[in-house]
């Protein structure tokens, strides 16, 4: 079952920002991850989700309910945590948690007392004033607040940018956790390392366009493989160039000046490759990897010269 | 002004007790001219701690911190003068715009030339007009980093620069530093990312509950005579013939067919030579990363305590 869809969804606020005929579906018990710098359209695509805003064409469901014209009928099914937070002045920490719960109509003591610990929110700064709390702790208690009442579908518009890296990581193993029990999972980051360790799918928003969606396991085991390999001297290097099979290798890259090359090639061709290989003198052989964030870029940098990894 | 080669600046037996086992301890460490420095750590190991004990800005317990062999804390404008600074927090003072804080800042600096500021404007794509208590976080962080190069001070220390920053911004932030250290700069920059150090930095210390845990050496860290390859077979024959053979072994997963081994970087045509007789299915290297090299130290650190 789709639970969150985005379909067709046109929001123009002139001068090219905005999001234009953005569709994407997640299904139920799915992390989908959301990538794209700030300005790319994530946080707009988020705001119409959460039924913020009305949209100029298509529309955003949630568990099939249109989100703007059902906007009361989702608020409990849904936990938000937004970009930029802004806490309501003059409360103190559990006084803006009582806020959320009635605002929900959800009191659910236990999950709420298991966030606040997994969180390391104490008392002693939940009794103080909202005002005067760090950035890290406001955002720890947006996660709390988000979570607290045990939705269904969680939509995460950077729940952990300013968090250090064992908060981060426990914000990693949570999400895994609450998957497992179920939960749908939009998480839009700039964290790399997060949405690589969370997300089924990931979509790639640029200037208001979804240009990639794909499945991180894809990715992740690619059996296309990169292999830099340097030789021991320039006639190897240069009987090498000369013979090697088009069919099964490609070069992708050369340095004359090195000997290296930087070639690719199928896993279900890597016996030949290998035997190929064992005929020449190499200095060295390495696997480059393309992570994530190498693929992110190149969607921003065409002309990212393989110079820069090399 | 003449600067110091060796020893930049200088931490020596610093200690700075907030109580509650919170601050530094004893800190020691030495940054010659003209090094990138990269301090990785948690929230509260004492990174920032460090970093304003260098610019003088907190009166040590214990020990003391000296720019170019001053003491810091006696030499706090001398030092100003010496350091661009980006603070982790950024607070600005009550101004309207960004021009109007950077043009105070270059006033306050002397700086009569502000073309290097207009082309980290460009570069940032910042509009400096903006309001200064309206910015977004990455807006404020470009108007502090345009702030702390634009004297073309011959030391930067920077608090977190790219936490809480955009990919592309993360990306030209880290191009920019780069330049610097290129054109001669000593830096010293605090992250939580190992990543962007390890691209970057000479040398990375790691800072835990107040304490230097371990000083890595990036050229030895990239320039290891060892590598690490994962290889999986597509048939048991195979994976029995190589898990026999001469290769160092670190890991067995039997039930892919995988080994993991070590071997000298040079040994790598003895190794397909080997493999060729073999029907493998894949091989893929595995990095020694910074994050590895350190995780495996606290590791060690953590078994000696035992």
């Amino acid at each position: 079952m789709d639970v969150i869809e985005v379909n067709h969804l046109t929001k123009d606020y002139g001068s090219g920002r905005g999001v234009f005929d953005v569709s994407f579906k997640v299904h139920e018990g799915e992390v989908f991850g959301f990538l794209g710098p700030n300005g790319a359209g994530k946080s707009t695509t988020i705001r119409h989700l959460m039924g913020f805003s009305h949209p100029d064409k298509g529309q955003t469901k949630i568990l099939n309910k249109n989100t703007f014209t059902n906007y009361n009928e989702i608020l409990n099914k849904v936990g938000y945590i937004p970009g930029e937070i802004a806490l309501p002045q003059g409360l103190t920490g559990y006084e803006f948690i009582k806020m959320m719960q009635d605002l929900y109509h959800i009191h659910n003591d236990e999950m709420l007392k298991k966030m606040l610990d997994l969180f390391e929110l104490k008392d002693n700064v939940l009794k103080g004033d909202t005002k005067h709390m760090s950035l890290g702790v406001k955002r720890k208690l947006a996660i709390v607040t988000a979570f607290m009442s045990d939705p269904e579908v969680l939509i995460l518009d950077e729940p952990t940018s300013g968090l250090d890296p064992i908060m981060q990581q426990r914000f990693i193993d949570f999400i895994m956790e609450e998957k497992k029990r179920g939960k749908t999972i939009l998480l839009s980051s700039h964290i790399f390392s997060e949405v690589d360790a969370t997300c089924d799918r990931i979509a790639i928003i640029k200037d208001g366009k979804i240009v990639s969606e794909f499945i991180s396991n894809d990715l992740k085991h690619s059996s296309l493989k990169q292999y830099k390999l340097v030789f021991k001297n320039k006639d190897e290097y240069k009987k090498f160039i000369k013979s090697y099979n088009n069919q099964i290798i490609n070069i992708l890259a050369k340095e004359d000046s090195k000997n290296k090359l930087l070639i690719s090639c199928e896993d279900k061709n890597i016996n030949e490759v290998i035997s190929y290989l064992s005929e020449f003198e190499i200095k060295e052989f390495n696997n480059i990897k393309e992570t994530l964030e190498d693929y992110f870029m190149h969607f921003y940098k065409e002309d990212k010269e393989f110079g820069g990894n090399f | 002004m003449e600067l110091k080669e060796k020893g930049l600046i200088e931490i020596k037996n610093l200690t700075k007790d907030y109580g509650n086992s919170r601050g530094i301890f004893d800190i020691n460490f030495s940054i010659n001219k003209g090094e990138m420095i990269g301090f990785v750590g948690t929230n509260g190991s004492g990174k920032t701690t460090t970093i304003r004990s260098i610019l003088g800005f907190i009166k040590p317990n214990e020990g003391a911190a000296y720019v170019n062999g001053m003491e810091s804390w006696k030499n706090q404008d001398k030092i100003a003068k010496l350091v661009g600074y980006v603070p982790g927090e950024i607070a600005f003072p009550d101004l309207k715009t960004g021009v109007n804080f950077l043009k105070s800042q270059a006033e306050y600096k002397n700086i009569k030339d502000l073309s290097y500021a207009d082309s980290l404007i460009k570069e940032l794509q910042l509009d400096p007009k903006a309001n200064l208590k309206r910015m977004s976080k990455g807006m404020k962080q470009k108007t502090a980093l345009v702030a702390a190069l634009m004297a073309d001070a011959p030391i930067i220390i920077l608090d977190e620069p790219t936490t809480g920053l955009d990919p592309l911004m993360r990306d030209a932030f880290l191009n920019i530093i780069k330049r610097e250290h290129q054109k001669g700069k000593t830096i010293f920059m605090s992250s939580h990312m190992f990543n962007e150090m390890e691209e970057t930095c000479d040398r990375v210390a790691l800072v835990s509950n107040g304490h230097i845990i371990d000083v890595a050496d990036m050229n030895e860290i990239r320039n290891r005579k060892t590598s690490e390859f994962k290889i999986e077979f597509n048939d048991k024959e195979s994976f029995e013939k190589f898990r026999n053979s001469k290769f160092k072994i670190i890991r067995i997963q039997e039930k892919y067919n995988q080994v993991t081994i070590q071997i000298d970087k040079n040994d790598i045509n003895i190794l397909f030579k080997d493999l060729k007789e073999l029907n493998v299915k894949f091989i893929s290297e595995v990095k020694y990363t910074l994050e590895r090299h350190f995780k495996e130290i606290m590791e060690e650190k953590g078994n000696e305590k035992e």
